[in-house]
């Protein structure tokens, strides 16, 4: 095939994101939600896809895939990382010291609903952790992987004495940078950010007693 | 309250309004994009496919914390001279997680290239290396490497959002070289805040594509790789 040469980056964007091509996605990924009543029987099960990563997922694997540093010989960080999440180009650590970064998923349920975009950074209305009216008991949340797929799972309980409707969940990553500061005390700067966001409809219905384990897969196709 | 196995099994006593929608919806896509000049700098060929493979180097070190803390667990991460390095990373004192720029000590992790090589291999989910990488150099069957450019910002249009890491390579060896593999590679240092241990991973393949047909590039002619990872496109 020959094609005009290229411009701009008007070009290369009509390029780089063919919507041509045949074949699988490179990324699938699915929620699953099962409701248990007070004597462990499943009460409500519910699968479906996931259809709204934000740009936060991507920005997430660009860590590894980039690196964090902008060049092998520049001890500044890359300007993807000070851009898109605002970290700093550098940390002062003490004397001795040094700095590190790493990760952690949670799921984030709410009852609200919103409109999707690339840039949300949070639930329209999150259910507090709690075991008031409106409130839903978390878990620690648990992660597994098998070949190119990561599980993530939370499990709620409701002990609130009335009943709660989950119509919206979220994948949210926290990014911790660790380190000495310079006042020779261990610091964390802590980052949020909504992976994905998705909406139940119907609403996961929870009545009080209910259990209820949540599952973010991410599949890459491999 | 217990919820035992039986229950577990969502097969089991399945409520009437249980449903699964089945398909997946394709949400996420990575595309290997690679541009072919000649001599004189027009485009030739335009070459556009799916990326499907990310590594399982890349899957381990994009895990979160829980995995490791809660499996009380490790990740072997190989690298492309076979050579290995335990990766645990975690909260604390103690964990080596990928460094951070700082005002101290820098082990640089950085992304080294987008590699090209002649060769395939059939799962690239176990590749921790290209199959026959294309030397940097203006010998016969080598390509002269420019500069990675990794992103610097994430596009966004809509609902598209997207970044793409390019390199461009020349060919000046006296005959044409043919591409038929693609992969990231990237340097890879982890560390414990407080300094007291280290480890270099070394260059670390990510991310591995077979190309769909084989990219031919003249001699004294140019190849430009697109590495593009966009959600809802």
């Amino acid at each position: 095939m020959v094609t005009p040469d290229l411009v701009s980056e008007e070009d290369i964007a009509k390029l780089i994101i063919p919507n041509d091509l045949p074949g699988e996605p490179t990324l699938k990924a699915y929620i699953e939600a099962k409701v248990y009543d007070r004597e462990g029987h499943v009460i409500r099960y519910r699968r479906q896809p996931m259809r709204s990563p934000t740009q936060w997922l991507l920005a997430l694997m660009a860590i590894p895939l980039i690196g964090t540093y902008s060049s092998s010989s520049s001890a500044t960080a890359s300007s993807f990382l000070i851009n898109v999440f605002g970290f700093p180009s550098q940390l002062t650590v003490y004397p001795g010291y040094a700095a590190n970064v790493t990760w952690n998923f949670s799921i984030q349920l709410g009852s609200g609903t919103q409109a999707f975009s690339p840039t949300l950074s949070s639930l329209a209305a999150p259910i507090a952790n709690g075991s008031g009216a409106g409130q839903l008991s978390y878990g620690s949340v648990t992660a597994t992987y098998s070949g190119t797929t990561i599980y993530t799972y939370v499990t709620v309980i409701n002990y609130s004495s009335t009943t709660i409707n989950v119509t919206e969940i979220g994948l949210v990553a926290t990014i911790y940078l660790q380190f000495q500061n310079s006042s020779n005390n261990y610091q964390t700067n802590t980052y949020t950010y909504l992976l994905t966001y998705d909406t139940f409809s119907p609403a996961i219905t929870l009545p009080p007693g209910a259990i209820a384990t949540f599952k973010v897969a991410i599949s890459f196709s491999g | 309250m217990m919820v035992g196995k039986e229950v577990d099994d969502a097969n089991i006593r399945m409520p009437e309004d249980a449903y699964d929608t089945g398909k997946d919806t394709p949400t996420f896509n990575a595309y290997l994009t690679v541009v072919v000049r000649d001599s004189e700098g027009k485009v030739i060929k335009v070459h556009r496919q799916r990326s499907h493979s990310p590594t399982a180097n890349f899957i381990g070190l994009f895990l979160p914390i829980s995995y490791f803390s809660t499996n009380n667990v490790s990740f072997t991460i190989t690298n492309v001279t076979g050579g290995t390095c335990t990766y645990k990373p975690g909260l604390g004192g103690s964990p080596q997680d990928i460094i951070y720029p700082n005002s101290n000590v820098n082990y640089n992790t950085y992304i080294v290239t987008i590699q090209v090589g002649s060769g395939q291999q059939s799962n690239p989910y176990t590749a921790t290396a290209l199959a026959a990488p294309i030397a940097n150099g203006s010998g016969a069957g080598q390509l002269v490497y420019q500069p990675v450019t990794p992103p610097s910002s994430i596009t966004i249009n809509g609902n598209t959002a997207y970044f793409y890491i390019t390199q461009t390579y020349n060919n000046i060896s006296g005959g044409t070289i043919t591409i038929t593999e693609v992969g990231i590679i990237t340097e890879i240092q982890t560390i414990n805040y407080t300094n007291s241990a280290h480890t270099n991973c070394g260059n670390i393949l990510l991310w591995y594509d077979v190309l769909s047909s084989p990219i031919s590039i003249p001699n004294g002619g140019s190849v430009t790789i697109y590495y593009t990872f966009v959600v809802n496109p």
